[in-house]
C-alpha cells in the first residue's frame, strides 16, 4: 500500500511539473529536498537545521528583527562560500555592510561583489524618505536581478533588513515570481535578508532567527541571538 | 640598392654624433623634441612606403629602403634620390633640408653616409669602402658601438673607418674577439644580415557619416553594431582584441566633438559586449543633441588565450564581469559597487571599494578554525554610514540610557553594557578628520543591540552601528 501511495505521489509531481504548476508543490513533500544541491552555511548548529544548508537554484531567506543575528548568519555563507572558491554578491540596499566585521568572519572580500545602495541618513517619517527607501528598493532588486543573470556566482544576498516592510510590501508580488524564475534550476544559492517572510521559492528555506532574552551576565559578543530552525 | 633617409642632428631631437660636436652647426635651442622627432620619422616611413614594400626601420631618427627594381620605373639610383627629395619636400616643404639622404650598395654604408652627409649623396657599387673610410671611427656609434671598442680604437691611434677596415682580421679577432671583427665588417659597409621588412601597425578604426542625425541610444546602437562587426572581424583575422576603444560622436547642430575612451579590464572582441560597454557608458553621459557623425578608434593588443582547468571553479569571463560592472555602474553609480578592501587604519568601518575581478586563483583563506558553535563568532555589524545622534544618560560613567529622536531608532534602558573602548587616529595629519571616540557595546530595553561612541571633541554621542 505504502508503495501504491508513493507511486501515485510521484505521479502527480510529474504531472504537476510537466504542466508548469510545480511551484504549488509545498515543503510537506519532504522528497523534493533530494536531489537539490545545498550551500552550506559552515555553522554546524544552523547547517543540521537546514540539513545542510541553503538549497541552490532557489530562493531562501534570513528574517528576523534588529540584532537577531542575520547578519551574522549572511557572513558565515559569505565566509562558507567564498572558502570553497565560489564568488559570491552582496546587494546591500542600504549601504549597511561593515567589511571589517565581514573580514573577522573570514569572508574572502576578494571574491565577494559588493553592491552598495544609498545611504539614507533620514528616517522614512521624513518627507520624501518613503520614495527614497522605495528607489533604493527598485535599484537593488534590479541589481539583484542582473547579477543572477550574470551567473556563476556561488551565494547571492539581497539585504532588506533596514527596509521599512511597508515599503517592502508595495512591491507588486511579481517581483518575487520574477526573481525566483531567474534563479530556478541555477547555481547560486538566493537569499533574501529582511524582518519578515516575503518571497522565498517554494523549495526554498525560511530561516527564522530570533533574539535571545539577554542576560546582563553574557557579554556582548554571545549576546548575539539565537536560531529557530527552520520553518519548512 | 638601398636608399637611406635620416633625420638631421637637430631634427633627431637627440645629442648630435660624437664626429660632428667640433663643426656643429645646430644650436641647443634649435632641437626639437624626441617625440616630434619621430613624429618626423612616421612621416619619413610613410614616405619610403610609396616608394618601396620593403623597408627597415633602424633607428628612431632613419629609414632604410630597397630600392631595386625602382631604376625600371624611375630610372637611375640620382633620379631615385632626387624624386625621394621631391616626396620629402611635398610632405614637409619647410623641414625638407634637415632630411639627409644616402643610396648606396649595402644598407649599412647607407646609413653612415646618411648620417654624415648632408642633401643627397649616391655610393656607386663597389665604392662603399672607399666612402666610408674617410668617415670618422666615432660614427659606429649610431650602430651601438660600445664605448671600450671606441676607446680602444682611440687608444691604437685608428681614427677613421677606413684604417679600422685596414686592420688585419686575424689579429683584431686576437685582441678583441668576434665581435672586433662584427664591427671592422660594418666599418667596410657590409650587411650582417639581409633586410628584413618592417610591417606597419594595423589600425582598427572607423569613421562613419550618418546621411541624417540620431537621436537617442537605440538607433546609436545599431550604428554601433554596424561599425564593430568589421572592425571585431579584423581583429579576429589578426589575432587581436581591443585594449581600449575611443568613440568620437559629432553632434549635428553645434558640430562639437564628444568624445568617450573605454579602458577594458582584459582584452575582448566580442561585438556585443563592446556595443553594450558603449551603450552604458553612453547612458551615464547622454549627448544633448543628434549624431550626424560616429568615428570609432581601437587600441589592439594581442588576444586572449584562455586555458579553462577541470579542478578550478568556473568563473566569470572578463567579458561578463565588464558587462556586468558596467549595467551595475549604470544603475547604481560609479563608485557604488565593486570589492570591499581594508584600509590600513584603526578608524571604525573604514573601507575602500576596489575593482572587482573574478579570477579563478584558489581561496586564500580557508576557514580553518573547524566548526564553530553560533555563539563562537565575532560580532558581525551593521554600519550606518550615517551616525545616529543620540542622547545618553550616564551613571558611574557607563550608559544607563540611549534614546534618539529617530524614528525606529527608539532605544531605551541599558540591560548592560560593555565598554569603554577608546579609540583616536589622524589627528597628525592635517589633510584628513581626526577621530577621537569613547565606544561602548549596549543592549537596549527595545531589544537591540548597539555599538555608540561618544565624539570626545563634541562631547556628542551616536549610534553607529548595529550588532546583527
Amino acid at each position: 500500500m505504502p508503495v501504491a501511495r508513493s507511486a501515485r505521489l510521484e505521479d502527480l509531481e510529474t504531472l504537476l511539473r510537466a504542466r508548469r504548476l510545480d511551484r504549488t508543490l509545498t515543503s510537506s513533500f519532504t522528497g523534493l529536498e533530494a536531489g537539490l544541491a545545498k550551500a552550506p552555511v559552515g555553522l554546524p548548529d544552523v547547517d543540521a537545521q537546514l540539513r545542510g544548508g541553503f538549497p541552490r537554484g532557489q530562493m531562501s531567506e534570513v528574517v528576523g528583527s534588529r540584532s537577531s543575528g542575520r547578519t551574522t548568519i549572511v557572513h558565515a555563507l559569505l565566509a562558507a562560500a567564498t572558502a570553497r572558491g565560489e564568488l559570491t554578491a552582496l546587494v546591500d540596499s542600504l549601504d549597511t555592510f561593515d567589511a571589517p566585521s565581514a573580514a573577522a568572519a573570514h569572508v574572502d572580500l576578494q571574491r565577494l561583489l559588493w553592491v552598495r545602495g544609498p545611504s539614507i541618513a533620514h528616517g522614512p517619517s521624513s518627507p520624501g524618505g518613503q520614495g527614497l527607501f522605495h528607489t533604493a528598493t527598485e535599484r537593488a532588486i534590479k541589481a539583484f536581478n542582473l547579477i543572477l543573470q550574470a551567473g556563476h556566482f556561488g551565494v547571492v544576498v539581497l539585504d532588506l533588513a533596514d527596509v521599512p516592510m511597508a515599503v517592502v510590501r508595495r512591491l507588486p508580488f511579481t517581483t518575487w515570481l520574477r526573481l525566483q524564475r531567474v534563479i530556478e534550476g541555477g547555481e547560486p544559492a538566493g537569499l533574501l535578508v529582511a524582518e519578515t517572510s516575503i518571497g522565498r521559492s517554494p523549495r526554498g528555506l525560511t530561516l527564522q532567527v530570533q533574539r535571545r532574552h539577554t542576560d546582563s551576565t553574557l557579554g556582548p559578543q554571545l549576546a548575539v541571538a539565537s536560531a529557530r530552525l527552520p520553518r519548512l | 640598392m638601398f636608399a637611406c633617409l635620416s633625420l638631421a642632428p637637430a631634427k633627431r631631437g637627440l645629442t648630435p654624433p660624437r664626429f660632428l660636436e667640433g663643426s656643429n652647426p645646430f644650436s641647443l635651442n634649435a632641437r626639437s623634441t624626441p617625440e616630434q622627432a619621430l613624429n618626423d620619422r612616421s612621416i619619413l616611413e610613410q614616405i619610403a612606403r610609396d616608394f618601396s614594400p620593403r623597408v627597415e626601420l633602424p633607428s628612431p631618427d632613419s629609414v632604410v629602403l630597397d630600392i631595386s627594381g625602382l631604376d625600371r620605373l624611375i630610372g637611375e639610383p640620382h633620379a631615385i634620390g632626387c624624386e625621394l627629395q621631391r616626396a620629402i619636400r611635398r610632405a614637409d616643404a619647410a623641414e625638407s633640408a634637415a632630411v639627409h639622404i644616402a643610396i648606396a650598395p649595402t644598407r649599412i654604408s647607407a646609413r653612415l653616409i646618411a648620417r654624415a652627409e648632408p642633401g643627397l649623396t649616391i655610393v656607386a657599387r663597389g665604392n662603399e669602402a672607399s666612402c666610408l673610410a674617410r668617415l670618422p671611427a666615432q660614427a659606429l656609434v649610431d650602430l651601438g658601438a660600445p664605448d671600450d671598442l671606441l676607446v680602444t680604437l682611440d687608444r691604437w691611434g685608428v681614427k677613421s673607418l677606413g684604417a679600422f677596415a685596414s686592420l688585419p682580421s686575424p689579429a683584431l679577432s686576437a685582441r678583441l674577439g668576434q665581435d672586433g671583427v662584427r664591427w671592422q665588417r660594418l666599418a667596410r659597409g657590409e650587411d650582417p644580415a639581409p633586410l628584413v621588412p618592417s610591417i606597419p601597425d594595423e589600425r582598427f578604426e572607423t569613421v562613419f557619416d550618418l546621411e541624417w542625425p540620431v537621436e537617442g541610444l537605440e538607433p546609436l546602437s545599431f550604428v554601433l553594431g554596424r561599425l564593430l562587426d568589421p572592425l571585431c572581424a579584423r581583429l579576429e583575422v589578426r589575432d587581436r582584441a581591443v585594449a581600449a576603444l575611443t568613440l568620437q560622436l559629432r553632434e549635428a547642430v553645434s558640430r562639437e566633438w564628444h568624445r568617450r575612451r573605454l579602458e577594458l579590464p582584459a582584452p575582448m572582441r566580442d561585438v556585443r559586449v563592446l556595443r553594450t560597454l558603449l551603450c552604458l557608458d553612453l547612458e551615464g553621459h547622454p549627448l544633448d543633441g543628434g549624431i550626424d557623425r560616429v568615428g570609432l578608434f581601437i587600441e589592439p593588443t594581442p588576444g586572449r588565450v584562455c586555458q579553462f582547468s577541470l579542478l578550478a571553479t568556473p568563473t566569470l569571463a572578463p567579458e561578463q564581469a565588464a558587462t556586468l560592472m558596467a549595467r551595475l555602474r549604470a544603475l547604481m553609480g560609479q563608485d557604488r559597487c565593486g570589492v570591499p578592501e581594508l584600509v590600513d587604519t584603526h578608524r571604525p568601518g573604514a573601507f575602500s571599494i576596489g575593482e572587482f575581478s573574478p579570477s579563478s586563483r584558489p581561496p586564500t583563506r580557508a576557514l580553518n578554525s573547524g566548526p564553530r558553535s553560533f555563539f563562537q563568532r565575532s560580532p558581525s555589524l551593521r554600519r550606518l554610514r550615517h551616525p545616529i545622534p543620540a542622547r545618553v544618560v550616564l551613571e558611574d560613567k557607563r550608559p544607563v540610557r540611549v534614546v534618539t529622536d529617530r524614528r525606529g531608532w527608539n532605544g531605551g534602558k541599558v540591560l548592560w553594557c560593555a565598554g569603554p573602548w577608546r579609540s583616536s587616529g589622524d589627528w597628525w595629519k592635517p589633510s584628513a578628520e581626526p577621530w577621537n571616540h569613547e565606544g561602548w557595546d549596549v543592549a537596549l530595553s527595545d531589544g537591540g543591540l548597539y555599538r555608540i561612541h561618544q565624539d570626545r571633541l563634541s562631547q556628542q554621542w551616536f549610534v553607529e552601528a548595529v550588532v546583527d
